[in-house]
Formats: C-alpha cells, sequence, structure tokens
C-alpha cells in the first residue's frame, strides 16, 4: 500500500487482491463527512484512493490520519474475510430462527437414553 | 568455522501449526480507544479484547492454548466445527431478540387533539390553539381507530392518548377507554393506557377516572424553573410550579409508580447538565431521559433555542451521566432511562421495547399513530412531517383505507427496505449493530433520504459514541458495572 500526500489531496494506491474494490468503498463510505471520496482501479490490479479534505487539515494532524487510513483498511479487510467465511452459517441460522416448524432442526447429538427407562420419543 | 545452532529451547508456539483449524461464525467488531476492541456476535454478546484481536480471529491465529480461545467457542465466535452442535440454541436467541414482531402493532397512538395551553419552541407537533376544536378527534374516527387497533394480532396493547393536550378533551378519553374496556370483555387482551400531558387541566375529577381505569400518566419536566418555563410556555400562568404541583397531586393520588416525567434537551439545556439531573433528584423523580429534540414542527422552526449539534449533545449527555452514576455510587438509587435501554440490549437476551432502537425499527410493527384527522402514520415523527405538508409516511385513513391497505400496503413494505439495520449501508457491518436500530423518518426529515447516510447522520453520531461510551464505562470499572446492572434489574445496590 502507497500513500501519497498531495497539496490538495491524499492518495491511497493499493492491490486489489490485498483490498478489493468492496472493501475500499466499505472502508472509505466512513469518510464521506471529511473528504470528498474518489475509488477507482488503476489497473485489474491497482485500486486508487483520493481523498480530497472538505475543510483544510493541520500538517500536524497528518500523522493520525494516515494512521487511521492503514487501521480501518485492516479493519474492514476483517470484516470482508469473516462476512464470506459465515455467509452460509449466518443464512442457516436466520432460517432457524424464523422457521415455523421444527423441520430445520438438528437433532441433538448421541443416543437417547435413561435410567429409569423413560424413552421420550414413544408416541 | 560455521556458527553453533542455537541449543535454546523453542516456545510450544513454534510447533503450532501457523493456521488453527477453527471456523468462524458471524461477528463484528469496533474499537473502543487506542488499546481496545468489542467483538458482538450475531446475537449481541460481547468480549472486549486488545486491538487486533478481531485481525487474529479471521486469520485463525487464535491458538486453543490462549484463554480467549474458550471465550471465543463458549461464547459463538468460532466454533471447532463447520456448524457448532448448539446452533439451534443460538438460533433460539437470536428469535428471541427479535421477538417483538412475533405480535406486531401493540403501541396504539392516538392523537386525540392538536389544541394545546402551553408553546413549547421545541413542540414537534406544531401544536393549535386552545379554541381551535376541528383540530380535535371526532367520536367516529375515534371509533374507526378502535376498530383498527382490534384487528391487530398483539395481545398486549397500550393505548397511548396525546396532544396537544389530550386532557383538553378529557370527554373524548372517557368516550375512548369505556369503549375500548367494553369491545375488551370479549377479546380479553391486556390493556394499558397512557394519557401524555402537561398536567395543566388535571383535577381531582379526572384523576379518580384515572385511577379507576388505572391510566399512566407521562407528563414533561425540563428541570429548574429558568429552564422548565424558557422551553414551555404556559397561557395560564408558571409552566413549573404548575406541574411541580399536579405532579405531586398525581402521585398522592395515582401512587408515584403511576407518573413519570421526560424532559427533552434544548440549547439553553445543555449547559445545565449538573442542575438539571440535581433538580430531577430534588423533586423525588426516580429517574429521567436525557433526550435529545427531534428536528421536526416548532423545533426546525426555532433554530435559535433547538439547534444544536451531535457534539454538544453528547457533552451535555456524558456530563450529567457522570454524575448519576457518581450520585448511584453515593447510595442513591436513580437511572438513566436512555443508558438503561441500551444496557438492556447489552446485558439481557431480550428486545426492549422502544421503536427507535430496535431493528426493524418499530414503526408500523410495534407503534402506529391515529392522528386527530383521521388518517394513520407510522410513527410519532411521521405525523409531524405531514403537518409540514409532507405525506410520505401517511399510511392511508380510517374511513377510506382497510387494515391490509395501511398496515401491509405498498407504502409500509416502501418503509420496510429501510427499517432494517442489518441492510444498511454503514450499519451491516457495525459492531453495535446488536444495540442500535434504524430511523428512516428521522434520516428522511434530516438528510433526505430514508436510507440515510451514516456519516453526517446525528442519528448514528450520537447513538454510536452513545454506545461506546456505556461499554468502556460497563468493562472498566467494576464499580459502575453494578451501578449499571442495578438500574437493568431494577433493584438499587
Amino acid at each position: 500500500m502507497d500513500i501519497i500526500n498531495h497539496t490538495d489531496h491524499v492518495e491511497i494506491k493499493v492491490q486489489l487482491d490485498l483490498y478489493s474494490i468492496t472493501v475500499l468503498h466499505k472502508c472509505f463510505y466512513w469518510y464521506g463527512a471529511n473528504f470528498s471520496v474518489d475509488i477507482e482501479t488503476e489497473s485489474d490490479k491497482v485500486g486508487r484512493v483520493r481523498l480530497f479534505p472538505k475543510t483544510e487539515i493541520p500538517v500536524a494532524e497528518y500523522p493520525n490520519l494516515l494512521s487511521k487510513i492503514r487501521n480501518d483498511l485492516i479493519d474492514f479487510k476483517t470484516r470482508d474475510i469473516v462476512s464470506k467465511e459465515t455467509q452460509n452459517v449466518r443464512d442457516l441460522l436466520i432460517a432457524k430462527a424464523f422457521s415455523h416448524s421444527d423441520e430445520l432442526d438438528d437433532s441433538p447429538p448421541g443416543d437417547i437414553s435413561d435410567p429409569v427407562g423413560f424413552d421420550p420419543t414413544a408416541k | 568455522m560455521a556458527p553453533l545452532a542455537s541449543r535454546k529451547f523453542k516456545p510450544l508456539e513454534f510447533y503450532s501449526s501457523p493456521s488453527i483449524a477453527y471456523y468462524l461464525l458471524p461477528f463484528r467488531f469496533h474499537r473502543l480507544n487506542d488499546s481496545r476492541e468489542i467483538l458482538v456476535n450475531e446475537v449481541g454478546d460481547y468480549i472486549v479484547a486488545p486491538i487486533d484481536t478481531a485481525r487474529r480471529i479471521a486469520a485463525h491465529d487464535i491458538s486453543p492454548s490462549e484463554s480467549i480461545y474458550a471465550d471465543l467457542v463458549a461464547n459463538f465466535f468460532i466454533s471447532e466445527k463447520p456448524i457448532p452442535d448448539l446452533i439451534d440454541i443460538l438460533a433460539t436467541r437470536y428469535r428471541t431478540k427479535k421477538s417483538f414482531l412475533d405480535d406486531f402493532t401493540s403501541l396504539h397512538i392516538f392523537v386525540i387533539t392538536l389544541r394545546c395551553d402551553h408553546t413549547c419552541h421545541y413542540c414537534q407537533v406544531s401544536r393549535q390553539s386552545e379554541d381551535k376544536h376541528q383540530y380535535d378527534m371526532s367520536r367516529t374516527d375515534i371509533d374507526g381507530f378502535i376498530d383498527l387497533m382490534f384487528k391487530s394480532p398483539s395481545r398486549d396493547v397500550t393505548v397511548e392518548f396525546q396532544g396537544g393536550e389530550p386532557l383538553l378533551v378529557f370527554d373524548n378519553i372517557v368516550y375512548a377507554v369505556k369503549r375500548i374496556e367494553e369491545l375488551n370483555r370479549a377479546d380479553k387482551r391486556r390493556v394499558r393506557f397512557v394519557v401524555c400531558t402537561n398536567l395543566s387541566n388535571i383535577n381531582l375529577d379526572i384523576l379518580t377516572f384515572l385511577k379507576e381505569h388505572g391510566i399512566l400518566i407521562s407528563t414533561s419536566y425540563d428541570g429548574p424553573e429558568f429552564i422548565h418555563n424558557s422551553n414551555r410556555t404556559f397561557s395560564r400562568g408558571n409552566s413549573h410550579a404548575t406541574v411541580l404541583e399536579k405532579i405531586g397531586l398525581c402521585r398522592e393520588i395515582l401512587g408515584n409508580d403511576m407518573v413519570s416525567a421526560l424532559m427533552t434537551a434544548s440549547s439553553l439545556t445543555l449547559n445545565y447538565p449538573v442542575e438539571i439531573v440535581d433538580d430531577y433528584v430534588a423533586q423525588g423523580l426516580p429517574s429521567i431521559f436525557l433526550r435529545q429534540i427531534n428536528p421536526y414542527g416548532f423545533a426546525k422552526k426555532n433554530r435559535m433555542k433547538n439547534a444544536y449539534t451531535a457534539e454538544q449533545f453528547l457533552e451535555f449527555y456524558k456530563t450529567a451521566l457522570q454524575h448519576i452514576i457518581n450520585l448511584n455510587l453515593r447510595g442513591l438509587f436513580f437511572l438513566e432511562e436512555f443508558a438503561t435501554i441500551i444496557l438492556s440490549k447489552i446485558l439481557t437476551p431480550f428486545p426492549i421495547g422502544f421503536t427507535d432502537l430496535q431493528s426493524p425499527n418499530g414503526m408500523i410493527n410495534g407503534a402506529i399513530v391515529y392522528n386527530y384527522d383521521g388518517f394513520v402514520y407510522a410513527s410519532d415523527e411521521s405525523r409531524m412531517l405531514a403537518e409540514e405538508r409532507d405525506f410520505t409516511f401517511q399510511l392511508g385513513h380510517v374511513k377510506s383505507d382497510s387494515y391490509q391497505k395501511i398496515f401491509y400496503g405498498a407504502k409500509a413494505q416502501h418503509i420496510a427496505k429501510y427499517w432494517a439495520n442489518e441492510s444498511l449501508a454503514g450499519c451491516s457491518e457495525c459492531g453495535f449493530q446488536s444495540y442500535c436500530g434504524a430511523d428512516p423518518v428521522r434520516h428522511y426529515a434530516t438528510q433526505g433520504d430514508l436510507a440515510g447516510y451514516r456519516p453526517t447522520s446525528s442519528f448514528c453520531i450520537t447513538n454510536m459514541e452513545i454506545i461506546r461510551f456505556l461499554i468502556e464505562l460497563l468493562t472498566e470499572n467494576r464499580s459502575i458495572e453494578r451501578v449499571f446492572r442495578s438500574w437493568v434489574n431494577k433493584t438499587p445496590l
């Protein structure tokens, strides 16, 4: 990742196989209050984000801004990983939660038994 | 000569697989401060951990030998199988969190008149003067709304009379209460009545009726006299003196737990967080709801008195909350209602019934508004937009539209696309999603868009920071944790 300070904007270049366009949009969505955000693909492999501040940023604040950008990109990448890996189990969870019958319920593992011979499955 | 190989023993982790075989379960996270972050699972359980923990979990870098590993498994953040054995338990808990949807509309608000004898500069209803009877709900419409109400599947119903000042049409309240009770003899629902009133017209006859029918009172009290009277002008006297006298009378006749008071923060209010809390305590009130202004009606017009930023409100809120916490630590049981609502969402598995902090938002599926003119609105705030000739959230009319059209029609379906924070940009991956809600009406009113734009949303800025602040206090100080739990349990320390 390269972060370049221009006179009127901050430019961030990332490898798209590391931070996808989706991750870039979700991350820099939150910068819209204080920046005009421009996101584009420079090539198949490189994405570019330009942040144009709406009000002037003091020079002393730039290290904090750059640190925040790095942290936010890592955070949104993490969220993307979790979202993709848990998509199926989340859909299953919600389907089970709102199912009106027990057709989606799984039987507990193991065999049913009772020391006094009670059989809960008996009709 | 080749260097000697190190003969030191390697740590256990050296021999571990770099990628641990556990499976991720759905969770979200948020940085609380520079050193800690909160992880929140799909049912709102949380773990506070050092920064970078979420990344390590997602990278499958948490080792079973770490103490957090067991917590992550036990609390459904990770699983040792692709589908955890207890997924049905998790599903039941998820359903419990959303169980407020089971009964559909339970709060039915009757705006029985728009007339009022107060002039409050933050009034969001754009009330009318006392003599304008064309702003009273007709008995025909009262009957029609009661019939609509009884079509709701909810077995627990709250009927809330609002205005204007509803006691200016007390006869109509008597009529409505008696009709509802008569119809309910066959239906046998649990019905609760509330009157939202400034109390200026209350007398013994009214109180006798309220007591006979178990009707609760909700009133407005903005704190010390100079603040209350600045915010709320009473046409026939001193609003502050009147409301205090009448609160005392109501508590004497109805009981302390049948009377509640709410404050609304004007620009003046923001300068006196401690004084307002102390005044509430001095008046014997058991709690305070630190509520910011809603941007509707007169409130929007009086910008000098009512316009402030989310950051200004947050400064007021945090100062007042810290003061309330200190009072509790010194032995007084006094709670802040908004914090209690959020803490209940964090610390209990149950929904809390506060429409603005629900997902889906409680409009239509939790609460509905029957206006004095016969029209039906999705929420209290949306009928205030109608006073400004914006009918975006007007669902129908009691005389001409069926229950199906009002509650399930095209407008309701359109609003439904924007009322769940699970599907909104910015909210869908927010670490505080389980503790927050969605507010399409507020976003439409303030940003021109039902979905809203989170980076500049006062709803988002305020809620996120209050939730973050509460979690920080809850998890960093055991004494404050005990105070917060006492609020949630409604039991003094």
